[in-house]
C-alpha cells in the first residue's frame, strides 16, 4: 500500500459508509451536471461522470505510478509498472486510429525539446517527494489524505509559476512533434505503438527478473489497469482530445491569482489561444477540470463509502514540507514538460507521440534523485 | 482533519459554482489543443511556428 493510500485507509474504524460525505460529493457531481447540460453540453456532463468513475476505479484499484516506479527503481519490483503499459496499450486501441482519423479527434502532441525533457525530469524529483503524480493526487486528495491536500495546493502554485516560465524553455529550441500516424497510417502508428509498449515491458521484465523481483501484476491492478485504460477512452471520446489532468491546475491557479490581484494577461502562456479563453471563460467549459472535479468527488465517494471518512491524524511536518516541495516541482515540471503521467506518458504514447516515451525516460530518471531525496524528509525509501 | 475536508469541499464547490456564474461560457468544454496552431495539451506553439 502506497504512503498516500494508507493515510486515506483507517484500517481499525468501523466498515460503515460514511454518509454525509457519500452524499455530498454525490450531489455536487449532479450539480455539475446538472449545470452544464442546462448549457446543452452533455459532454461536459459525461466529462464529469467519466473523472468521478476514474476517482472510484483508482482508489478501488490503489493504482499507483508513483509507488510502482519507485517499487522498480528500489527494488525491480514491475508489477505497477506493466499495468501501467497494459493501461496505456488499452487505451492506445482507440486513441491511435481515431484520432488519426480524424472525425473531430485528435491526440496529445508535445514538441520535443529542451523543455519536455527539463519539465519531466523535474516533475519526476516531485512526485517521488509529493508522493503521487497528477492523477495520484487527485484521487488520494479526494479519498481523505490531508497530505495529498497540501501537495494539490502546492500543485496549483507551481504549475502557475511554470505557466510564467514555459515560453522561456520553449525558446531554447526543439523540433515539431513527431507522430507515428502520420508516417504509418492510423493502423501502421497503432501497431508500432503496440510494440512499442511491448518492447519496454520486456525490458521492464527482465529488469526485474535480473534484480530477482517479481514483475507478475496483481489480479487487482490488471483489472484496474484494464477499467482505467476503458474510462481513459471515455473521456478521449467525450472530450476529443486524451484525458489530461494538469491544465486544469493551471486554469484554477490562474482565476485565484487573478482574483488575489495578479495581472496575467501581459504573460505570454495567457495570451496562447487556449490558455486565454480558459482564464476568461467559465472553469466548466474546461475539459481538464471537468474530469478532475469528477475524479475528486468519485474518489471522496468509494472512501467514504468504504469507511469512515478522513479520520487519519495529519502526519508530520516533514512529511507535510515534502508535500509541499514535492506539489511545486510536479506543478512546474508539469507546465515546462507539458504534462503528467497522464497528460504526457499516457496521452503521448497512447496516441502514438513519441513525446510520451521521452517523458517517461526523463521522468523517471528524476525519480531517482526524488527518492534519495526522500529520507531527508522522514519519508521511507521504498 | 475532517472539518478541514468539509471546509474546504464547501468552499471548492462554491467557487466553482460562483466562477461558473460569473464567467461567460461559449460554448462545449474544450481543451488548448482545439486551437489552431497548438502542439502541446496546454496550447504552446510549435517550434516551427516560432522560426
Amino acid at each position: 500500500m502506497t504512503l498516500a493510500a494508507s493515510a486515506i485507509s483507517t484500517p481499525t474504524a468501523s466498515l460503515r459508509p460514511d454518509w454525509p460525505f457519500v452524499a455530498a460529493p454525490v450531489v455536487a457531481t449532479a450539480l455539475l451536471c446538472a449545470l452544464v447540460l442546462i448549457d446543452g453540453q452533455p459532454r461536459s456532463a459525461a466529462l464529469v461522470i467519466a473523472g468521478f468513475a476514474l476517482g472510484v476505479a483508482f482508489l478501488k484499484a490503489e493504482f499507483s505510478f508513483t509507488a510502482a516506479w519507485r517499487r522498480f527503481l528500489v527494488t525491480g519490483e514491475a508489477g505497477g509498472l506493466l499495468a501501467a503499459l497494459l493501461l496505456i496499450g488499452v487505451a492506445a486501441l482507440v486513441i491511435v486510429p481515431v484520432a488519426a482519423l480524424g472525425l473531430g479527434f485528435g491526440g496529445a502532441i508535445a514538441p520535443l525539446g529542451p523543455s519536455l525533457v527539463v519539465g519531466a525530469f523535474v516533475f519526476g524529483i516531485g512526485m517521488q517527494l509529493g508522493n503521487g503524480c497528477g492523477s495520484g493526487t487527485l484521487y488520494t486528495a479526494g479519498g481523505g489524505s490531508g497530505r495529498m491536500l497540501v501537495t494539490l495546493l502546492f500543485f496549483i502554485v507551481g504549475s502557475v509559476v511554470g505557466s510564467l516560465h514555459l515560453p522561456f524553455f520553449l525558446a531554447l529550441g526543439g523540433i515539431d512533434p513527431i507522430l507515428a500516424s502520420d508516417y504509418l497510417g492510423p493502423w501502421g502508428g497503432l501497431a508500432v505503438t503496440l510494440v512499442s509498449l511491448a518492447a519496454a515491458a520486456l525490458v521492464i521484465a527482465m529488469v526485474a527478473r535480473r534484480r530477482g523481483a517479481n514483475f507478475t501484476p496483481s489480479r487487482t491492478l490488471v483489472v484496474g489497469a484494464i477499467v482505467i485504460g476503458a474510462l481513459a477512452v471515455a473521456a478521449f471520446l467525450a472530450g476529443g482530445h486524451p484525458w489530461s489532468v494538469t491544465f486544469g491546475f493551471t486554469v484554477w491557479g490562474g482565476k485565484i491569482a487573478t482574483l488575489l490581484g495578479f495581472d496575467l494577461s501581459g504573460a505570454e502562456f495567457w495570451q496562447w489561444p487556449g490558455p486565454k479563453r480558459a482564464l476568461a471563460e467559465s472553469v466548466l467549459t474546461d475539459t481538464s477540470s471537468l474530469t478532475d472535479f469528477g475524479m475528486i468527488f468519485g474518489a471522496m465517494a468509494a472512501a467514504a463509502a468504504a469507511h469512515p471518512y478522513a479520520r487519519a491524524k495529519w502526519p508530520a511536518l516533514g512529511s507535510l514540507l515534502a508535500a509541499a516541495v514535492g506539489g511545486l516541482l510536479m506543478g512546474w515540471g508539469a507546465r515546462i514538460g507539458f504534462g503528467c503521467n497522464i497528460g504526457a506518458f499516457l496521452g503521448g504514447v497512447a496516441s502514438g507521440s513519441l513525446h510520451g516515451w521521452v517523458w517517461f525516460l526523463a521522468a523517471l530518471a528524476g525519480c531517482t534523485i526524488g527518492i534519495r531525496l526522500r529520507p531527508l524528509f522522514g519519508l521511507a525509501k521504498v | 482533519m475532517r472539518l478541514v475536508y468539509a471546509i474546504v469541499f464547501v468552499v471548492g464547490f462554491a467557487a466553482i459554482i460562483a466562477d461558473h456564474l460569473g464567467s461567460p461560457s461559449s460554448g462545449r468544454a474544450v481543451s488548448p489543443e482545439d486551437f489552431a496552431g497548438a502542439c502541446a495539451p496546454c496550447g504552446a506553439p510549435c517550434p516551427s511556428a516560432k522560426k
